[in-house]
């Protein structure tokens, strides 16, 4: 059954719409008038939380509740559009911001009226300048037609925006490390609470949402909370922006309502149009989330609670597929390499326990593991994951504890070439986990 | 960065003339006016530091410190917290080959030995090549997994060359053949490089931060947007009317009209504290059409939907 959900995010895809006339002809800044000055801030954020849509970077949580933690009359209000998309598979943002970055500011102008915003930052990791050209040449267009600057269309709102351009750090996605980094500051992610959304930016209140979120709402208010809160499946509305990676015939950016089994994601003609040989494992959410079986895959949903029934997450939407010639083993350290590189330094559970686990599955990659080594990694892990200010060392553990798991005949072949494997790493003594 | 590898340093007065030029001093001001403080703008012009020199020796980290009002430590702890800030020399080309999940279940390790056997030196990022044209280095997820496995050449994403330039067309992969012709390409164009302004270019019209250095921008106005109607008013006709409704938070006062047809004309019925949920109209009678306006100070709101009295 082919998914006939309507486009939101990537309706304009190489229809040339990075020109502000041709974006306009599409429909687009229809609604930035009447139809939004006339909206009080209150209806506008009852509207968003009727549309039931949820936060598209990762967490999932639910957009309205989250402006509506904003107080206002106060400090100065920041909206911070989180476009440091570093999750690995996840090229979605990179995309949306390059064909269709008028949707995005349309979807600020939305948000900032909702918020009292005066001052809006987009946060573009540093890999991606091509993305900040195309948003600042649509930014400038956007000023020269009074669509941003003082007293937007006589409305007597008035909003500036502008691009910071991040400089390579994985972290800088977390908002709170994201918000330390518009500041100038190093990516480390700060203690919670207080949540930005009270005291974020310079401390002010300061709303963190992904570019794929906010560039739903100029949908949403064109065509009403309803008709977006019908698409999709149980609490999970909407349509959901996917980048497909890995083994299968036409990799990209595909666009559905969220329920959408994995499989027709990757097997449909109108999406990847098969997988390229037999298929062993699919990592549904990006790089943090744990990995799927064949067999789980093959009925797994693409919606937030089917796939938290899993055991897994829809993340950042990051499908990564992979066949049975790929070596599982060499995949996660090519990820614990990662998560220890990404690493802030902050914690030190997280910098001393991702280095340590990347360094057991170098020497398991390196035919030099032992016995020993996948307990000691489960070990690791539950030694790092809940002791950290971020949720970067828990990401590490999805992978691992996944992987070692589901593929754990591959980590044992790998294990066995070791004749020296029976001899234990550590001693128990001074395993992780020994002093907690 | 270890003092052990620590590169040469230039001094500031041999930098200088490339950072202390009127272009520099108006784009740094451009960049502070953005944002409530000056070291907000570090990021950014540490980056225009970088393109000037091709790397950031301590003195232009130090001089970029001076320009956002922050200290050298401060700077210098920022700009080797993030990656793609180089505190050594590199090559007029960085090759920088990803080598996460995607791209290394696709062959990156494969293209990277191709790379380090074609031109010589390893995939550190710490090592230019005898020509001073290129410096490889392996990079975590560059955000391009569907045309896995990827490379940027500088900042451009970099799978092919199309009609003389370097570009990623879609669903386009790094191959050895491909890479071959990439270098090939940067070896043909080494006078004029591949170069773009750092910060993506310029914005015209914008007013800065209120309050910033040079900005031009007011405050917000706080009440620019209208105070939200009254919500879920009904009508139930008994003896006279209840009219019963849910009020939003900013109102200061509740008017209720009234009309006998949904058309109007209204008539001013009462005045209700915001408190107030609920308001009996005596005299009413089913059939009667109410509607509440509600009031934040000055500001008033669009009439609440019309009720209709019904049984």
């Amino acid at each position: 059954m082919a998914d006939t959900s309507p486009k939101v995010c990537t309706v304009n895809f190489g229809k040339g719409a990075q020109d502000i006339s041709v974006y306009k002809s599409l429909g687009g800044y229809s609604n930035v008038g009447k139809r939004l000055f006339d909206l009080s801030q209150f209806e506008l954020i009852d509207l968003v939380t009727r549309s039931g849509l949820r936060g598209r970077g990762g967490a999932g949580f639910p957009t309205g509740m989250k402006w509506s933690f904003v107080p206002r009359g106060g400090k100065p209000v920041y909206l911070v559009v989180n476009a440091d998309e570093g999750e690995p598979g996840t090229f979605k943002d990179h995309f949306l911001m390059l064909e269709d970055p008028h949707r995005l500011i349309e979807g600020m102008l939305i948000c900032g009226w909702a918020l009292g915003v005066r001052t809006a930052y987009i946060y573009v990791r540093g890999e991606f300048l091509s993305a900040v050209e195309s948003l600042n040449k649509a930014i400038s267009q956007a000023y020269a037609a009074g669509l941003l600057g003082a007293n937007i269309g006589g409305s007597g709102y008035s909003l500036d925006i502008y691009v910071h351009r991040g400089a390579g750090a994985y972290i800088c996605g977390e908002e709170t490390a994201l918000i330390n980094s518009l500041e100038g500051c190093k990516g480390q992610p700060r203690l919670k609470p207080p949540f930005p959304a009270v005291s974020g930016a310079w401390s002010s209140p300061t709303c963190v949402n992904n570019v794929e979120t906010i560039m739903a709402l100029p949908w949403i208010l064109e065509n009403g909370p309803e008709a977006y809160a019908a698409i999709g499946v149980g609490r999970s509305n909407g349509t959901k922006v996917f980048s497909v990676s890995g083994d299968v015939k036409r990799p990209g950016v595909y666009e559905c309502a969220l329920g959408l089994p994995i499989m027709e994601m990757l097997e449909s003609e109108q999406f990847c149009q098969g997988v390229i040989g037999d298929l062993k494992g699919v990592i549904p959410g990006g790089s943090s989330t744990p990995v799927l079986t064949t067999a789980e895959a093959s009925d797994a949903k693409l919606d937030y609670e089917s796939l938290a029934a899993k055991g897994t997450m829809l993340g950042s939407g990051a499908i990564i597929a992979f066949n049975s010639s790929r070596n599982v083993v060499t995949m996660l350290q090519s990820l614990t390499r990662f998560y220890a590189h990404e690493s802030c330094g902050q914690c030190t559970p997280c910098r001393e326990g991702t280095g340590f686990a990347n360094r057991v599955m170098k020497t398991v990659v390196a035919g030099k593991g032992r016995d020993t080594d996948l307990q000691l990694l489960l070990d690791l892990c539950e030694g790092f994951t809940p002791t950290t200010i971020c949720p970067l060392a828990a990401a590490d553990a999805g992978p691992i504890e996944s992987f070692t798991k589901k593929f754990r005949a591959d980590f044992e072949a790998a294990i066995a070439r070791n004749p020296e494997r029976a001899e234990e790493r550590l001693h128990p003594n001074f395993r992780p986990g020994a002093f907690w | 960065m270890t003092h052990a590898n620590l590169p040469q340093q230039p001094t500031f007065a041999e930098i200088a003339p490339r950072l202390e030029t009127p272009a520099m001093k108006a784009r740094v001001a451009d960049l502070i006016r953005r944002y409530p403080s000056p070291q907000a703008a570090l990021l950014q012009v540490l980056w225009l530091a970088q393109h000037e020199l091709q790397w950031l020796p301590q003195a232009a980290i130090e001089w970029s410190a001076h320009q956002c009002k922050t200290s050298p430590v401060h700077a210098y702890g920022v700009a080797t917290f993030y990656t793609m800030y180089q505190k050594a020399p590199v090559g007029k080309f960085l090759l920088q080959i990803c080598q996460n999940v995607t791209c290394h279940a696709l062959g990156s390790e494969n293209l990277i030995a191709h790379a380090e056997k074609t031109l010589g030196i390893p995939a550190d990022g710490a090592h230019v090549s005898a020509d001073g044209l290129f410096t490889l280095l392996r990079v975590e997820c560059l955000g391009a997994c569907g045309n896995g496995p990827v490379m940027q050449v500088n900042d451009d994403f970099a799978t092919d060359v199309v009609d003389g330039v370097v570009t990623m067309p879609k669903s386009i992969s790094l191959t050895t053949e491909r890479f071959d012709k990439i270098v090939a390409w940067c070896r043909a164009n080494k006078e004029k490089g591949l170069v773009r302004d750092p910060l993506g270019g310029t914005l015209a019209g914008d007013l800065g931060h209120p309050g910033a250095e040079g900005a031009s921008a007011q405050k917000q106005n706080s009440d620019y947007a209208p105070p939200p109607p009254a919500l879920a008013v009904k009508a139930i006709a008994g003896t006279g009317v209840a009219l019963t409704w849910k009020a939003a938070p900013e109102i200061t006062e509740l008017r209720i009209e009234h009309s006998s047809t949904e058309s109007g004309p209204w008539a001013p019925l009462a005045t209700c504290s915001p408190k107030d949920k609920e308001f009996a109209h005596a005299t009413g009678i089913a059939g009667d059409c109410y509607r509440i306006v509600a009031v934040s100070g000055a500001r008033v709101a669009k009439p609440s939907q019309i009720a209709k009295a019904g049984v």
